[in-house]
Formats: C-alpha cells, structure tokens, sequence
C-alpha cells in the first residue's frame, strides 16, 4: 500500500442508542484491489462494520472514510449485497437487475446494454424475463451480485451473501465471485460465518471478538489470485484454514 | 377420477348440490306450515315477481350501481392518496389515524341524516355514505402496505442515493399493491350495500327512478313480499359482478409475482 488506503477507519465505537458498545477501538486501513473478510462470532459487529462503511449507519466516535470522504458522500462508489437477495418481487430479474442504473438516471439503450452484460457476468442470461420466486437461492444471489455489478462499484460490500446456501453452491458462486472480480476489479469487503470462505476469497481476514467487538487478529492471505478451486485442497490452504479457525475458537473463549 | 375432476367437482358441484337441496327445504317448509306468500315466497314466486317488476327493478338497480361505482371510487382514491400521506409521513399518521378511527366508528346510520341535512336527498348523499363506508379497509390496508416495506429494499435505495419520489415510485406504491387490492376487495363487498343502505336512508326517487335500497321500502309499503325479496336478489348480482371485477383487476395486476397467486411446483 503506497497510495493512501481506500477505505481508513480510526478508533472507531459504535453502540445502538445508549445501549452497550457494539464495535470499539477499530482501526483499518484498507488499499484499492484488497478483499477484506470480516469473521467472528455471532453479535461480534461484523455485520455493523460493514454497514459503517457503507454508510448505512454512523459511527458513534472514530472516523471512517472512502476515498478521502465520509461514506454517505461516497456512496456511488460503493454498492452493497445484502445477506437475503432482496430482490423486488413484482419486478423481473433484468428490471431487476436495472434498477441501480434506472435510479441514477442512465439512459434506457445503456441499461439494457448493461443489464445484458452482467447477467452474462453472472450466468443467467436465460432468466431475464423469470421472477423472482421462479429462481433458487442460489440463482436469486446472482441477481443480486449481477444488480451490484451494473453500476460497476469501486468497492463491493458483501454481507454474508451465501450464508443461507448450501456448501456446493456456496463453493461455486465463491469461484465465481473471484471469477468476476478478476474482470470487474473491485475492492472487497466481505462478511462471514464461514472460515473457509474467507480463507478462499480474502487476501487479508479480520477476527473480530464480542462484547465490544474488536479486532483480536488480522490474517493475510498470500495465495495470488486468480485461485483455482484446487486451492481448497493444497496443505497451505489447510494450514491457514486452521490458524484462523484458532484466532475464531480464541475469541469465543 | 383425476384430481382436477375432483377439484371442479368441489368447486362448482358441492355448492350447486347444497343449494338445490335448501330450495327443497324451502319448498318443503312452506307446504308443511302453510306460509303465506306474503310472509315467505316460494323461490319461483320471487324470480317471476323479479321479471314481471323488471321495468323497476333495471333502472333502480341502474341508480345504485351508478352510486355504488362513485362512492367505491372516491373510497379507492381518496383512501390511497391518505395512506400514502400516513405511510410517508409518521408525523402525519400520528396526527391524523385516532380521527380516521374517530369517524369510523361513527355509525352510518347516524351519519345519513347528517349527510341529507348537508347534501339532501339523492345521489350525493347516497355516493357520501358508500364512501364512509368503503373508505376505511382502503386506507388501513394500504397504509400497511406503505409501513411495511423490506428494510433492505429500503436500504438498497440509500446506496443508489435514490430520492423520496423515486422510492416512492418504484418501492412503496409497487409494495403496496397487494395491500391496496386487499382494501379494495372489502371496499368493493362493501360498496352495493353501501349504495343500498344509503338509498334506504337518503334515498330519493327524484325523476320517477329511486335506487334499490328505495324500492326495498316501496315493495315493503305495499307488502309485495316476493318483489322485496328479488331486490334481495339483484342486490346479490349486484355483489358478485363488484367483487368480480375487482378480484380481476387483482389477478392483473398481482398473478405474476405475488406469492397468493403464483403457482410453485
């Protein structure tokens, strides 16, 4: 990291009204083309961070910037998955799809253009014209990446997007994550239950603890991309899949 | 016998088999204690009274689908508009919801005199109760629909740093739709007793033509008991083609998506 980091936070706190201190004493600092995990038990805040940066929610103290700004002013570089598809029922998966690009006022030829293209991307070009309910999860969570993508975002936040899925069809849309971002290069931010997911997506893997969450370990990730799906199997990867279902099983005691 | 068979016959051959049976039953209690026609007619009594006071009962029923249409669609519109002005704005609801229940609670048999004494007798009272009476389900339900938007949906507009009419436009109306429908329906059941007990309260028959709620007072005047019972008829028809158009124009608009309509394998 030579330039100044993307996205910066400095002794960050939140708590929800006067209740307990959710995130405490976070400081990160994360450069253009990372792709940051965030992993810890349940009520750790991960979820919370995520959504401070996205500017979903305020700090309470601390400062968080992107790109230099505080993050509701960045929003258009950003775009936010959330951890349902949240989809529009009433909309089909292009106008679905379409509706970043519709809202921020793009013409219709580009949108159509565009739309076309991610779902492409995404491998569903077949099911432009279904509705929502007639996809499966799986299916229904590449809309939703495909709708992040059209507005081509500089950083892409994820929040535990594949965690009500099946192993087999997390594995594959965690490849095919990386498979996008090796063409649609975006800085990632990534929230997770899953250790061999953030071991396999991430090049760098926050451990956050409870009761305030804090970051109680930061792990990198050396394996270069693009990472094939033989990765899961080579000792390396074991390796590291163990240190950090460590730095988990530490914080939980 | 395949399960479609069987469906249609529980659909259509049950009601059809039961109700055939209560006209026995009918027939079969008037002979045995001897009602007078005047007390209860038979059922055949009642369709030949409906056609023989046809040239009353058309243009009456006439005047109360007339009133029933105006006060269903200023309940429809005028519910909308509000519940949209509840839904956008707490402020606005808090304010303003406790009077909505305030006056729904206010009975219409109260009410009508009311509206004669403001708007006299006739069609705009008529179309006044229909609407206090349709109006309500309107905006309940639609207000609902409004508060009751996916929190991530909403939120996914903050990140596309959409306006307050474009989450209007393409989030809240959309979302609301099964639910304005929802109010639609009660209002559209509602709407023809509406229009006839509004023309039984309020009604007049200014230009030779009152509505049905008016003939059910004349029929009864007079102790024509079979014409009494078929403006009870027509004021059924009158129920189902209401309820028949508005459960289309719910099937339009929600049988692509909507989880109450799509079929799932």
């Amino acid at each position: 990291m030579n330039a100044a980091p993307l996205v910066a936070i400095r002794g960050l706190q939140k708590r929800f009204g006067a209740g307990p201190l959710v995130l405490d004493g976070i400081n990160l600092e994360v450069g253009q083309g990372e792709f940051v995990s965030f992993i810890g038990p349940s009520g750790c805040g991960k979820s919370t961070l995520l959504r401070l940066i996205a500017g979903l929610t305020s700090a309470s103290d601390g400062l968080i910037t992107v790109d230099g700004t505080p993050p509701e002013k960045a929003r258009e570089k950003m775009f936010f998955v959330f951890q349902d598809a949240t989809l529009m029922p009433w909309r089909r998966v292009a106008e679905n799809v379409e509706l970043p690009l519709l809202l921020r006022g793009d013409a219709p030829g580009h949108r159509r253009e565009r739309v076309a293209r991610m779902l492409e991307v995404v491998g569903l070009s077949g099911a432009a014209e279904k509705f929502p309910w007639q996809l499966s999860g799986g299916m229904r969570m590449r809309v939703s990446i495909a709708r992040a993508l059209t507005v081509a975002p500089e950083i892409l936040l994820l929040d535990e997007p594949f965690g009500a899925l099946d192993e087999m069809t997390r594995d594959r849309l965690n490849e095919d994550l990386l498979a996008i971002r090796s063409r649609n290069s975006f800085t990632g931010f990534f929230v997770t239950h899953s250790v061999a997911e953030a071991v396999f997506l991430s090049s760098r893997i926050v451990v956050l603890g409870v009761n305030p969450g804090r970051v109680t370990a930061v792990i990198d990730v050396p394996f270069p991309y693009p990472r094939q799906p033989e990765l899961r199997e080579t000792p390396a990867f074991l390796r590291l899949l163990a240190t950090t279902a460590q730095a988990l099983r530490a914080v939980r005691s | 016998m395949s399960p479609s068979l069987r469906s249609r016959l529980s659909t259509y051959l049950l009601p059809a088999a039961t109700a055939a049976a209560l006209i026995v039953l009918w027939y079969v209690l008037k002979a045995v204690f001897q009602v007078p026609s005047f007390v209860l007619p038979a059922p055949h009594e009642i369709l030949v009274a409906a056609w023989e006071e046809r040239s009353f009962l058309w243009p009456a029923a006439l005047v109360t689908v007339r009133g029933a249409l105006l006060g269903f669609s200023a309940a429809v519109g005028v519910g909308f508009l509000l519940a949209m002005a509840l839904g956008f704005s707490p402020r606005v609801k808090a304010s303003l919801y406790p009077l909505i229940l305030v006056l729904q609670m206010m009975p219409v048999t109260i009410l009508a005199p009311i509206f004669v004494l403001w708007l006299g007798q006739g069609l705009p009272s008529i179309v006044a109760i229909t609407f206090m009476i349709g109006f309500f389900p309107v905006v309940a339900n639609t207000t609902m629909g409004f508060i009751s938007v996916d929190r991530n949906l909403r939120e996914l507009f903050v990140m596309c740093n959409a306006t307050r009419a474009q989450e209007a436009r393409y989030l809240r109306i959309p979302g609301a739709m099964p639910y304005f429908l929802t109010g639609m329906k009660i209002a559209g059941t509602l709407a023809p007793i509406g229009a006839i007990v509004g023309d039984f309260l309020a009604g007049s028959a200014q230009g030779g033509v009152g509505g049905i709620g008016y003939m059910t007072i004349s029929y009864f005047s007079q102790l024509k008991t079979p014409a009494l019972f078929a403006t009870g008829l027509v004021a059924c028809v009158m129920g189902f083609v209401f309820v028949g158009g508005v459960n289309w124009l719910h099937w339009r608009l929600l049988h692509l998506w909507h989880d109450s309509m799509v079929k799932k394998e």
